[in-house]
């Protein structure tokens, strides 16, 4: 086990969206530009680094049978500060994300490395595999991002990069939008790994 | 009447997981077989509809009343939590056979985001007691009504020649896309 | 096309020999021919660009899809130029043509094919390339044309009575001067088409008939005028072509009174209440989401067997 694997793991080999089908809630939401995919991404990873580090740290001293409900206090609290800290300096951002900073609570991703992965190891792999994970949870988010943003808007992070012969996609930036353009990119991205042998776990 | 249309707001034309996109894990997870998904749907609105009604206390009485805007996602999640072991425990008397096929799903409507979301949408809407009753119902039928469709159309998936990378979570994605853009057709409903 | 009962592995079309389903499939072609005559007549070459436009596309986009996904190309079966025609039916006359081109490879490819091909498909593919249209170019999908001369703007019958309240006499209705998608034009020629595909036995009575007569009965208890609404708009089309799909309908015969009474019920709800003037396509899209469902409870019992 080496500080690196753990690390680049995350980035795509167990790429906690596109293999592990976790944190699908705020992908689908906040993708439909590419500065919100970046900013929840850079928010998710922030606590997915403090909780993890908090979680390894605490892993001898909470109690087996209540772990979760710990372990997601110390989430929330994470996220409380993540959530102050955006509304403070970044009101915007903060404002366009809305109800998803709070929800970086449940997301599957970061209480299922807490507690499958950092309390089971020491600390400075928990910080490796959080920062894996945040990192390639960040980028698919800021990829799927920009796909919507260019077909939705013709703009990738707000710079027009589409002419004015360009009609905008409305459906990128609805719902059905969303769905359909996670569905296609997965599918292409099982294209491309499919000459590799990792399972792609239906979460 | 208004009762109503926060009802068929939040289950038809702001359906949590079509429309909010809350709930999409268990979405993807759980919607295989149509009975399954009906239970998961049953357990989930059982969870929302008590947890609305608690929530509600917990933010006039105890958030509001002392000041504690900050503590709102702790004290939601761990209300949320408290629900869900209950609602296990109850399934567990009730049914045995329906805890064993809720398996791992149960414990997992802790982290189901349309639970918290439930939740944090209360305050933000300002709804009373009774609106915030009829709020979680309505998104727990809207889920249940969005899971089972879903279920209904992978069942027969099954026998489809779907081209290998499409297999499982992209087509599953896509056929919600469907969904949504069918939903869509209740738009600016909702000023009956 | 079997009747539901026995060892159903598939669903409908249940092809013995393509034959079968190739002349279902030219005679639906058959059966949109005056419709599609009388579109291009009031709408001009325009209309028909689009027409050849969808086909051409479908035909092209079915073939590719199959071969990447190495099965058989099947496209002289006639569905994927039902689906082309289908569509066209319902554009504006004057949509750019390369929006038509997107409206049918999504048709062809996400309605159609990623499912498996014909028979797997869930909404009817051509009504998902509209949706798909509609959502994502809202302003060209719902820009309309008057008949008969060229480039002038006009609402439709629906959107005059439910933004203005303004009737349109049934003549026009019926016989074709209104303005409107290729199919809306003319109620006759739907109805020819229709009544074609009903005396051959290609179609089910039980579709129309729940679906038409559900609209009339509840839109005559709102006190809206019940032969407007039949003449007007995609609806005679919508009962007759979109909701007869025999691959996204119910197999059943009690399925398909479900399918129907639900879909005016719909088509009632969206046009009175909702925010669209017209909801044929959503209400059959949305009962297409049902009908998984609707097959599976409504299979007959098997004489003998003890119900659950």
């Amino acid at each position: 086990m080496s500080l690196w694997k753990e690390f680049a793991k995350g980035l795509w080999d167990e790429n906690p969206v596109w293999v592990l089908l976790l944190g699908m809630c705020p992908l689908l939401a906040v993708t439909n530009t590419a500065v919100n995919g970046l900013a929840m991404g850079l928010a998710t990873a922030f606590v997915l680094l403090g909780g993890g580090i908090v979680n390894s740290l605490l892993k001898n001293v909470i109690p087996h049978k209540v772990r979760i409900p710990c372990y997601i206090v110390v989430i929330a609290t994470f996220v409380t500060i993540a959530d102050y800290v955006m509304a403070a300096y970044f009101p915007e951002v903060h404002k366009l994300l809305g109800l998803f900073i709070p929800l970086i609570v449940v997301n599957c991703l970061i209480l299922g490395r807490s507690e499958s992965f950092a309390t089971q190891n020491p600390v400075h792999y928990a910080i490796s595999d959080a920062l894996g994970m945040g990192v390639g949870f960040t980028w698919a988010l800021t990829f799927l991002g920009i796909i919507r943003e260019i077909f939705g808007f013709g703009s990738i992070f707000g710079v027009q990069v589409l002419g004015d012969w360009f009609t905008p996609w409305i459906i990128a930036v609805l719902p059905a939008g969303a769905f359909l353009t996670m569905g296609i990119v997965l599918a292409i991205f099982n294209v491309l790994k499919s000459g590799s042998t990792s399972e792609a776990e239906c979460h | 009447m208004e009762l109503l249309l926060v009802f068929l707001g939040a289950s038809i034309t702001n359906n949590f997981i079509l429309a909010r996109f809350l709930g999409i894990c268990p979405f993807l997870g759980v919607s295989k077989e149509v009975p399954t998904a009906f239970s998961m749907g049953l357990a989930t609105t059982f969870v929302m509809t008590t947890s609305a009604m608690v929530v509600w206390f917990v933010q006039t009485f105890i958030l509001e009343k002392f000041g504690l805007p900050y503590l709102q996602y702790v004290a939601f999640i761990l209300v949320i939590s408290a629900f869900v072991q209950l609602t296990e425990m109850a399934v567990r008397k009730i049914s045995e056979p329906l805890y064993k096929a809720l398996g791992i799903f149960l414990p997992l409507i802790t982290t189901n985001c349309a639970i918290l979301g439930l939740a944090l949408l209360i305050p933000l809407k300002g709804y009373s007691f009774i609106e915030s009753t009829i709020f979680g119902f309505g998104a727990g039928v809207g889920f249940t009504l969005a899971m089972v469709l879903m279920a209904g159309m992978r069942e027969r998936l099954a026998f489809a020649d779907v081209p290998e990378p499409l297999q499982g979570a992209p087509m599953t994605l896509i056929i919600a896309g469907m969904m949504a853009m069918a939903f869509m057709g209740f738009s600016g409903m909702i000023a009956m | 096309m079997s009747k539901g009962r026995g060892l159903i592995v598939t669903t409908s079309p249940h092809v013995r020999d393509e034959d079968s389903v190739t002349k279902i499939m030219y005679n639906v072609v058959l059966a949109l021919l005056p419709a599609l005559i009388l579109a291009v007549r009031t709408f001009g070459l325009h209309a028909l660009w689009l027409i050849i436009t969808c086909s051409v596309t479908a035909l092209a986009s079915e073939a590719l899809a199959q071969k990447l996904r190495g099965v058989k190309v099947t496209i002289n079966d006639g569905s994927a130029l039902v689906t082309a025609l289908l569509l066209a039916m319902s554009l504006p006359p004057n949509l750019p043509l390369w929006v038509a081109v997107v409206g049918t490879v999504v048709a062809i490819i996400l309605g159609k094919q990623i499912f498996g091909g014909l028979g797997y498909n869930y909404f009817n593919p051509a009504l998902i390339g509209r949706a798909f249209l509609l959502a994502s170019f809202p302003v060209l999908m719902t820009t309309w044309e008057k008949p008969f001369v060229d480039a002038q703007a006009q609402a439709t019958p629906l959107g005059l009575m439910k933004m203005e309240g303004v009737a349109t006499p049934y003549s026009d209705l019926f016989m074709g001067s209104v303005s409107g998608s290729l199919g809306e034009v003319s109620a006759l020629a739907i109805l020819i088409g229709g009544l074609y595909l009903l005396y051959k036995g290609y179609i089910d009575w039980r579709i129309p008939l729940s679906y038409l007569g559900t609209v009339v009965i509840f839109m005559t208890i709102l006190g809206e005028d019940p032969i407007f609404h039949l003449l007007a708009g995609s609806l005679l089309a919508g009962a007759f072509f979109y909701a007869t799909d025999m691959v996204t309908t119910p197999i059943t015969k009690k399925g398909r009174w479900i399918f129907g009474i639900g879909a005016g019920i719909l088509l009632v709800l969206i046009r009175i209440f909702g925010g669209y003037p017209e909801g044929v396509l959503y209400s059959i899209i949305l009962m297409n989401m049902f009908v998984p469902i609707i097959d599976k409870y409504t299979v007959p019992t098997v004489f003998g067997e003890v119900a659950k």
